[in-house]
């Protein structure tokens, strides 16, 4: 049993987690602080939910998709600019949020089926597209002013406690949205035929449409989901910083895919689990939050992430060395 | 290949020059008379070797299959380690420093960043990570550590001698255009002659059968990347002229840029195919388009977008261009078997007869 679950990325993820969050815990008790965490939490779960959706992406088509960052800037801009112009409720904006980005996240699936092209490269086009795009029809104009309803989303807190200084602080609802996603997105990988199709097409493209598998059906949903997921994130953002920069979201997706890479989903599609991408982006949360308590510069936060990337992928590009060539070898003849 | 059989036989690289063609003459007829001038000539051979070094670095590793998104972290880190070394060597007096004290400079920059390629390299080929992810992976490292040095600060005051090679002309030629002309002529020897440089084709498109062709893969893996970061160096060199300053991220808007300029030049992002020629129209249209575009005096972010649609029209039509090639051999074969070939009738063509370096 213990040897079985060694063998999982996941182990050694929360092994990871953990010991870097004793060592933070022995030398700054702050963090395992009820405030403290409740802010982590807070603060990561956009790039958490956009890792759910990364990582179906990636599973599916073994290339990730770079344009959902982008996505998600045209959706907040959007979903803010329409708010203030119709009002709505906070169910509606989820709603509308996730619909318009499933609808950008779905044309880069219907342009990767039927042209046949990498998902990379037709991200990066789509991504230039929705970006550059967004800024021509807004002029880059900031909007300070945003409807109530996202301060009171963002704001509203479970468990809510005064801090010594007079601070609420308290369990906020968007780790909750980001544990709804991952909690979908679990339910669609390992519980439905869809997700299952996702993983043949992934390992085996021409065996999954030999066996019936629909491409086009899969991919669309697939592309559908990581945009329906960077809405709702754009959403989350938007309920935490209540303020829309219209181009503060792009640029973290390379961030994003390491997170997830990190949690073991495979760079040549096929493989990958929702637990370990939410462990990886809890990695990431962990080591830069410790290196605020510990007082160390933030300069360092990229070198802490390279180093713990490139040990990680490393590691498990050995242990997989190792298991191949332990495994014998027999030769049939044909 | 003789000029007529060029202009016979359907290419990527007929294709590109058609393109080019047609892309000066709407953009010399959009900014009639201000894009066919010496002046706007030469401002576009001072702005091309930048995109251009990155694309040829970005394409060798596209050709064994790989890809290397820490290109422009290992040229920012190359600038850095270079200005170090001068501080180290000048002091204070950096900006006035010689002809050879640059040039020690940029050889440690140049050593710093091929160790940053072997060690890459090593990953990739010894360990078997993914070139996606080891690059992705030293690509934050160098970020942070160019960060770290850096403070986020702007470095700058540099000797006469790097400034020439950034800024200076040979009569009317910029320099780094002069570079990039001698750097393209060597590849393509290196490529085409060397034997590591033809196996670069041979690993990308079959690693297994190169292997037992007496290829020794890991080796031309590691290669693979230590050139890759050699031209990260020369466009750090270039930059470091031109800008006469070093920063933790410039240019990084210039990763994904060479991205797309192997895959309009023609390079395969599985292994294998991608010509020099193809990558050299590729960026070449791609300074016309954003000279051209620039003169109209369009909003930078449309053609940010305009970028986006050119590379989907571009896969529609490569997409398009494959189903007519499909159905005309089909049809041939139709023909063919209601028909068969006598000794005395030759018959159509074989549909494709592959070289190396060359899209199949």
């Amino acid at each position: 049993m213990p040897k079985d679950l060694l063998r999982h990325n996941e182990t050694w993820l929360v092994l990871l987690i953990v010991v870097i969050g004793a060592g933070i815990a022995a030398a700054n008790p702050a963090f395992l602080s009820f405030e403290n965490l409740g802010g982590l939490l807070k603060s990561y779960s956009m790039v958490g939910i956009m890792a759910v959706g990364v990582l179906v992406v990636l599973i599916l088509s073994g290339s990730p998709d770079v344009s959902f960052t982008a996505i998600a800037q045209v959706v907040e801009y959007g979903i803010a600019v329409a708010t203030l112009a119709w009002g709505g409720n906070i169910f509606l904006a989820l709603l509308a949020a996730g619909a318009a980005g499933a609808i950008l996240g779905a044309a880069n699936g219907a342009v990767v089926h039927y042209f046949r092209v990498p998902t990379i490269i037709v991200t990066i086009a789509t991504f230039n597209v929705y970006f550059g795009m967004l800024y021509v029809i807004t002029k880059g104009k900031l909007i300070n002013v945003v409807h109530p309803m996202f301060r009171e989303f963002g704001n509203t807190l479970l468990f809510a406690q005064t801090s010594a200084i007079g601070g609420r602080y308290g369990l906020s609802l968007m780790p909750l949205v980001w544990l709804a996603a991952a909690l979908l997105g679990w339910f669609l990988l390992r519980r439905t035929l869809l997700g299952r199709s996702i993983y043949a097409i992934g390992g085996n493209e021409v065996a999954a449409e030999r066996m019936g598998m629909n491409l086009l059906r899969t991919r669309l949903f697939a592309f559908g989901f990581i945009g329906l997921l960077s809405g709702v994130a754009a959403v989350v953002h938007l309920s935490i910083v209540q303020s829309v920069v219209p181009n503060i979201i792009v640029g973290k997706e390379l961030e994003v895919i390491a997170a997830v890479v990190l949690g073991g989903a495979s760079v040549f599609g096929g493989k990958g689990s929702v637990l370990g991408a939410v462990l990886g982006v809890l990695l990431f949360a962990v080591l830069g939050n410790g290196l605020t308590l510990l007082g160390i510069s933030t300069y360092w936060y990229n070198v802490a992430i390279g180093v713990v990337i490139t040990v990680a992928i490393t590691n498990s590009a050995y242990q997989r060395l190792r298991r191949e060539r332990a495994r014998v070898h027999v030769k049939v003849e044909a | 290949m003789t000029p007529m059989a060029f202009l016979r036989r359907p290419s990527h690289e007929r294709a590109l020059s058609a393109a080019l063609i047609l892309i000066v003459v709407l953009m010399a007829a959009l900014n009639w008379p201000r894009f066919l001038t010496e002046g706007n000539a030469i401002s576009m051979a001072y702005q091309l070797p930048i995109v251009a070094f990155l694309s040829l670095g970005m394409m060798v590793t596209m050709v064994t299959g790989g890809i290397n998104l820490a290109i422009i972290a290992t040229a920012n880190f190359t600038g850095i380690v270079t200005v170090l070394i001068l501080r180290a060597l000048a002091g204070e007096a950096a900006d006035s420093a010689g002809a050879g004290v640059a040039l020690v400079a940029m050889a440690g920059g140049l050593a710093a960043a091929m160790a940053v390629g072997a060690l890459m390299g090593w990953l990739i080929a010894y360990v078997e990570v993914p070139a996606i992810l080891a690059t992705l992976a030293f690509m934050t490292l160098l970020n942070g550590v160019n960060l770290v040095i850096t403070r986020g600060y702007t470095l700058s005051g540099f000797p006469e001698f790097l400034i020439a090679i950034g800024n200076g002309t040979v009569g009317p030629v910029p320099i780094p255009f002069l570079i990039l002309v001698a750097a393209v002529i060597l590849l393509g020897v290196f490529l085409r002659r060397a034997q590591t440089g033809l196996s670069f084709y041979l690993v990308g498109s079959n690693p297994v059968a190169a292997t037992y062709s007496n290829i020794r893969v890991r080796r031309v893996l590691v290669r693979t990347y230590v050139l890759s970061s050699a031209f990260a160096a020369l466009t750090a060199f270039i930059m470091m002229g031109q800008l006469n300053s070093v920063k933790a991220n410039y240019a990084e808007s210039y990763l994904l840029v060479s991205v797309l300029a192997c895959f309009l030049g023609g390079v395969d992002p599985f292994g294998g195919a991608g010509t020099l020629a193809g990558m050299v129209l590729s960026v070449v249209i791609l300074q016309v388009v954003s000279t051209g575009v620039n003169l109209l005096r369009m909003d930078p972010f449309f053609i940010q977008a305009m970028w986006g649609f050119i590379i989907l029209a571009l896969v529609a039509l490569s997409f398009a261009g494959d189903r007519l090639r499909e159905r005309r051999r089909l049809r041939a074969a139709r023909i063919l078997r209601a028909a068969p070939p006598s000794a005395a009738s030759p018959g159509p063509k074989p549909a494709a007869a592959i070289t190396p370096g060359e899209r199949p």
